[in-house]
């Protein structure tokens, strides 16, 4: 495959699912990220959505060992949705910019 | 092939996934994912390590395919049940890959390690040991996967569904929102490609779509012509192996090939044409 998939990002999840203690590199990138959180201890079994128009679906990423998430977004606003056991579901909107880290904290 | 040749559910791999012949495999991009937990009895295949030719960017060859499933422990006449995470990507990979060596006997777990662990199913530490088997591939049949002369050749011919999330096919992003952004040299999509973003096929839960629904997609929203062949394509491969499996498996299409250069290779060749903006 190519050096990108080499280096382990292919289509899917970043391996191990992301940390968000360690910093995006953020440069011309409009980041999203945070963590989720249930009975405030990090849930590391869920999935995090970026949606757009429409809950349109964008990304998707399994929660980290930290509850955390990244997405790399186009700028503009979006909806993340958080998926837990249990049928558990949370929605909030989040803006991206580029050059900027949107820091968002759910709790399912 | 139709779904319930292509598919089982949480229930049935519960209940059948010790059964002698039955082997479950789970295959993620996170290839961490298993070692942390996985279905009772599943075996692991790393998509890149196993998959994957160390050197050129290809698949391994048939006698590599052939050792690893030897060393597996997977024989010619087992049922093969895959599954993985993020809506099995990359176990609809891999069955596409197992389909491409004429493995036949092949299915996936409906919704994957997501349903799964949303359902709060178990999850295993312990690896299952397999004895060595000696397995016999075919060679890659050539009617399942596309390369790129062809792809061009395709062009205004075929139907090309391009299943990358609308700002990549629009050339605004050049990999999934979840990714930093490289990839390749340039952005937008092959002309004439119909935009059918992959996760259109499936539920929130993972699982896919019914049939009704996604003739629906294709068909009747998209306009992908059912009586002409088509090739699926997107950034490496895989998310359209999940189209590949929907249109081909699914909804019981002859002629689909996935093009797995998918647009690192063809947004990289020079010369070709790309169109840039929004489905029309």
């Amino acid at each position: 495959m190519s050096d990108v998939n080499q280096a382990g990002d292919g289509c899917g999840a970043p391996a191990g699912g992301v940390s968000v203690t360690a910093a995006a590199n953020v440069g011309n990138q409009a980041v999203v990220e945070g963590r989720v959180l249930r009975d405030n201890v990090p849930l590391s079994t869920g999935y995090a959505r970026l949606l757009g128009t429409g809950d349109e679906f964008v990304a998707e990423v399994p929660l980290g060992e930290d509850g955390g998430f990244r997405f790399f977004a186009a700028p503009g606003t979006w909806k993340l949705r958080v998926l837990a056991p249990g049928g558990a579901r949370a929605d909030r909107d989040v803006p991206a910019e580029i050059g900027k880290i949107t820091k968002v904290e759910v709790a399912v | 092939m139709s779904r319930s040749e292509a598919l089982v559910d949480a229930e049935w791999v519960e209940a059948h996934a010790g059964d002698p012949g039955v082997v479950l495999v789970e295959v993620d991009e996170d290839t961490s994912a298993y070692d942390k937990g996985h279905i009772r009895n599943a075996i692991k295949i790393d998509w890149k390590k196993d998959l994957q030719d160390p050197v050129r960017r290809d698949f391994v060859d048939r006698v590599g395919f052939e050792k690893l499933l030897s060393e597996r422990g997977i024989s010619n006449d087992d049922l093969v049940v895959l599954y993985g995470g993020n809506n099995n990507w990359f176990a609809a990979y891999a069955y596409w890959y197992f389909k491409l060596y004429g493995h036949q006997n092949v299915k996936l777990l409906d919704g994957g390690r997501k349903k799964w662990e949303l359902d709060s199913r178990e999850l295993t530490p312990d690896v299952p040991q397999r004895a060595a088997t000696d397995y016999q591939a075919s060679e890659q049949d050539a009617t399942l996967r596309a390369k790129r002369d062809e792809v061009v050749d395709a062009i205004g011919k075929r139907n090309l569904v391009d299943v990358r999330s609308p700002d990549e096919f629009a050339g605004r992003l050049l990999a999934p929102a979840h990714l930093p952004q490289e990839a390749a040299q340039r952005g937008g999509h092959i002309p004439t490609a119909k935009n059918v973003p992959w996760s259109k096929a499936a539920n929130e839960d993972g699982t896919f779509k019914n049939d009704h629904d996604l003739t629906e997609i294709y068909r009747d929203e998209a306009g992908v012509d059912f009586g002409k062949d088509t090739i699926a394509y997107c950034r490496i491969g895989e998310r359209s192996a999940h189209t590949w499996f929907v249109l081909h498996e699914l909804l019981e299409q002859p002629n689909v090939k996935n093009y797995d250069g998918s647009w690192t290779e063809y947004g990289s060749l020079v010369g070709v044409p790309i169109e840039l903006g929004d489905a029309r």
